[in-house]
């Protein structure tokens, strides 16, 4: 309102003003990148996890044909692999466990871990069906069907895994383990 | 936007809180000589955040410190720049507060009303001094872990509460150090010192800006911001380049980026390269003048003294001969300080034998990465890999146990040759390869001082044979000769002949026949079930890891000399363990050193 008086003092505030600006500009944006730099650093290496992908499937030699019972008893056994956890390197360590179950010359695995929240089932000799201790309910028949089906807890059947016999003898089994709580198996990735 | 920010103001006041930091008075108007404590702050702030991420893979345990680094430096991307900035901006941050110290006494600033302020000032650069070295500790490697044993054995130097110092900084009895020592530091660093940092930081500002607002009162000074606020910015910047800078001395790739990777602490073997920091280098040199009895003086006494004497300056500031005398005596300290740094560092390099040991632990500490890289890190940690591994035991074994009468043009790192003064037996440099049994076949070398020369066999049966038997020979005798050395050699099945074996595979096959038809070698020795055991040495799988193992074992064993055996000692002829002056680890070790049989790393050549 005063322009034509104070037409020069205008013109410095002015440039004052823009310098003022350009200061704060200076100040944020050095500031910003200084902190970003080490933040970045820091940040990459804690998501490095999403970086990684589990272990597939593997076929391991689990036991021996003629520890099986022949009427079709089911027996469990672990799984013994070398374990890679971080930088340790484990050899030959548990990493879970498997039924195997002999009928005449074929045989069949389970995973042993229950796909409703992958609790170790245990086998009921006297029932002779499986149970998974967590909740006493579901129950499998010996093939690894749900007993009580669509109802049980568990959405879906055991997991069954890949046999062969080997070297006249040998088990081996294509050890992998499976989402829970999905009515589909699904590999975990 | 706007109405979330009124929000947000009307319940925390967040604006005022702005606008009273944006106010911070800068006394005498903005400077670039003003913004050491802002960067220091920042410097602190880049630790925090660095440190925390860090905190997530570390792993405080002597099993799995060095292993924890060892994952996130090599491992983990960007692993090893973390790492870096944690660990340089540290030294910035101690480098700036010494020089910041420096210059609030040469200009006088820390008189009244400003004693507070200097005095948490030095604190500050205590805490970080202490962070510092704590942090030293963490990675557990060969120089932080003699460093640290040689600094916490300093504390038994003071009378009285010496030894129980000790005992509390390493958690435990004794000098050594430990699980518990790595727990306690690590604590140390992160919650005491680095703790205790922040709050005298904040404590440091609201003195400083209570003097601050007195001159502002009078008119004397400006807002920070944002004309300091800027200067602040690039001054942060400027820290930033300098660390990355430091960060990057080494290449930006993988395994040599960043902080240089030392081999894992090994309590068994001393680093005698282990140096104090570049801070503490000219207190080092200083206490090499003093003799040890008295090292008290140099280390206790007289930086107690001159941490007095600092702390009183801020009175002695205010009469200007004081002024002065803190100028004058300052700038002294400062110059013989960098003095006896220089000279500490200008004898280090002349030093070949310290030169050697930074050589020999760069070679165990790359050797160790590769062999974690191939076979991954054991339950027991990364120490037990260069502990089994016979290209680096293989010679100390040999050093030991078999140079004091066996030679070896060996090919360790720290010991290029292995030579006997006199030697009294063979020397055993590719033994068992097609050259060294040329060599034991022709009666030109068979009673020199590399085979027989010195043993008791000089002249004995086998010299004699091969005097007899394999001297003038035409030259369908040489080539038969030759076929029998290839069969002999491949009983070792030497991993670098086992190109040269596979290929000869029809030709060792006639040779084995020769070696006991035409040779006549099984007359003295068994070889593939012809020949009788007691009189000579089994040729059957002859310098294989078996039979050398068993000839280590026990030589006068009756598959080897029995009772012809000269003095070569029994090393594990017992089946209890403990009675044996080798495990049966140091034996399988040994042979596979002396067969060149280990894991190389490849390494391709040109692109």
């Amino acid at each position: 309102m005063l322009k034509d008086a104070c037409c020069c003092r205008q013109e410095e505030t002015d440039t004052e003003d823009r310098r003022g600006f350009l200061k704060q500009v200076a100040a944020i944006t050095s500031g910003a990148v200084a902190f970003l730099v080490p933040t970045a650093a820091g940040v990459a290496t804690f998501l490095n996890p999403l970086r990684q992908k589990a272990k597939g499937s593997q076929w391991l030699r689990v036991a021996a044909l003629d520890s099986l019972p022949t009427d079709g008893t089911p027996q469990r056994f672990p799984v013994i692999t070398d374990r890679t956890d971080a930088w340790i390197q484990f050899p030959a360590e548990p990493v879970g466990a498997v039924f195997l179950r002999r009928v005449g010359a074929a045989v069949t695995a389970l995973q042993s871990s229950c796909p409703h929240a992958g609790c170790t089932i245990g086998y009921d000799a006297q029932a002779k069906c499986f149970v998974c201790p967590c909740h006493k309910q579901p129950r499998f028949d010996l093939s690894g069907k749900r007993v009580d089906g669509a109802k049980s807890y568990s959405p879906r059947d055991m997991d069954g895994l890949n046999v062969e016999v080997r070297n006249r003898g040998e088990v081996w089994v294509e050890f992998q383990t499976f989402r829970g709580g999905t009515p589909t198996k699904i590999a975990q990735a | 936007m706007k109405t979330l920010w009124n929000w947000l103001d009307s319940r925390t006041g967040l604006g005022d809180w702005c606008g009273w930091l944006a106010d911070t008075p800068t006394p005498g108007g903005p400077g670039w000589s003003k913004v050491w404590p802002c960067a220091i702050t920042f410097s602190f702030c880049i630790e925090a955040i660095t440190g925390f991420f860090l905190w997530v893979y570390y792993s405080p345990s002597t099993q799995t410190a060095w292993e924890s680094v060892y994952y996130l430096q090599h491992q983990v991307a960007g692993g090893w720049l973390l790492r870096a900035i944690h660990h340089y901006t540290a030294h910035v941050l101690l480098a700036m507060l010494i020089l910041f110290v420096v210059q609030t006494i040469l200009t006088g600033a820390c008189r009244a009303p400003r004693e507070l302020v200097f005095w948490a000032t030095i604190g500050l650069a205590l805490f970080a001094l202490a962070a510092v070295l704590t942090g030293d500790l963490l990675s557990w490697d060969q120089n932080g872990y003699s460093a640290t044993k040689t600094r916490t054995g300093f504390l038994t130097l003071l009378p009285w509460i010496g030894d129980s110092l000790l005992s509390l900084a390493n958690g435990g009895p004794g000098s050594t150090l430990g699980n518990l020592t790595l727990t306690r530091f690590f604590a140390l660093h992160v919650g005491l010192f680095s703790g205790g940092f922040l709050l005298l930081l904040i404590i440091r500002g609201a003195l400083a800006r209570r003097v601050n607002d007195a001159i502002a009162a009078t008119g004397g000074a400006t807002p920070y911001w944002p004309r300091q606020a800027w200067r602040a910015g690039f001054a942060y910047l400027a820290v930033l380049a300098v660390v990355l800078l430091l960060s990057c001395q080494h290449g930006v790739k993988p395994p040599h980026a960043g902080v240089p990777t030392l081999s894992p602490a090994d309590p068994a073997n001393c680093y005698s390269a282990a140096r104090p920091e570049w801070f503490l280098t000219g207190v080092f040199q200083f206490s090499q003048l003093f003799p040890s009895v008295w090292e008290v003086v140099p280390i206790f006494v007289v930086t107690g003294l001159l941490f007095c004497i600092v702390m009183v300056m801020p009175f002695l500031a205010r009469t200007p001969l004081g002024h002065a005398f803190n100028i004058v005596f300052t700038l002294t300290i400062l110059a013989a300080l960098v003095g006896m740094t220089y000279a500490s560092y200008a004898k280090d390099r002349k030093d070949a034998v310290h030169q050697k040991a930074i050589a020999l632990e760069q070679w165990q500490a790359d050797r160790v990465l590769a062999l974690a890289e191939h076979q991954g890190i054991p339950p027991t940690g990364a120490l037990t890999l260069l502990r089994n591994d016979p290209k680096t035991q293989g010679p100390r074994l040999f050093a030991q146990q078999c140079a004091g009468c066996h030679s070896h043009a060996s090919n360790a790192y720290e010991m290029p040759e292995i030579k006997t003064e006199t030697p009294t037996a063979p020397n055993l440099t590719d033994y068992a390869s097609r050259q060294w049994l040329a060599g034991l076949l022709d009666p030109k070398q068979v009673n020199s001082a590399k085979y027989f020369g010195s043993t008791k066999f000089r002249g004995g049966k086998m010299a004699g044979f091969v005097k007899e038997n394999l001297s003038e020979l035409d030259a369908g005798e040489k080539k038969n000769l030759q076929k029998a050395i290839a069969a002999l050699s491949a009983e070792a099945r030497l991993p670098a002949q086992q190109e040269l074996d596979a290929r000869d595979a029809k030709l060792i096959e006639e040779g084995r026949k020769l070696l006991s038809s035409d040779f006549g070698c099984t007359d003295c020795h068994r070889f593939h079930g012809k020949g009788t055991l007691g009189i000579a040495p089994l040729l059957t799988g002859y310098g294989s890891p078996e039979w050398l193992a068993g000839i280590i074992n026990n030589s006068a064993d009756k598959q080897f000399y029995s009772k012809l055996n000269d003095r070569m000692p029994a090393y594990a002829p017992n089946a209890d363990p403990t009675q044996n002056t080798l495990s049966l680890r140091q034996v399988q070790m040994l042979t596979d050193w002396l067969r060149g049989d280990w894991y190389e790393k490849k390494t391709t050549i040109g692109k």
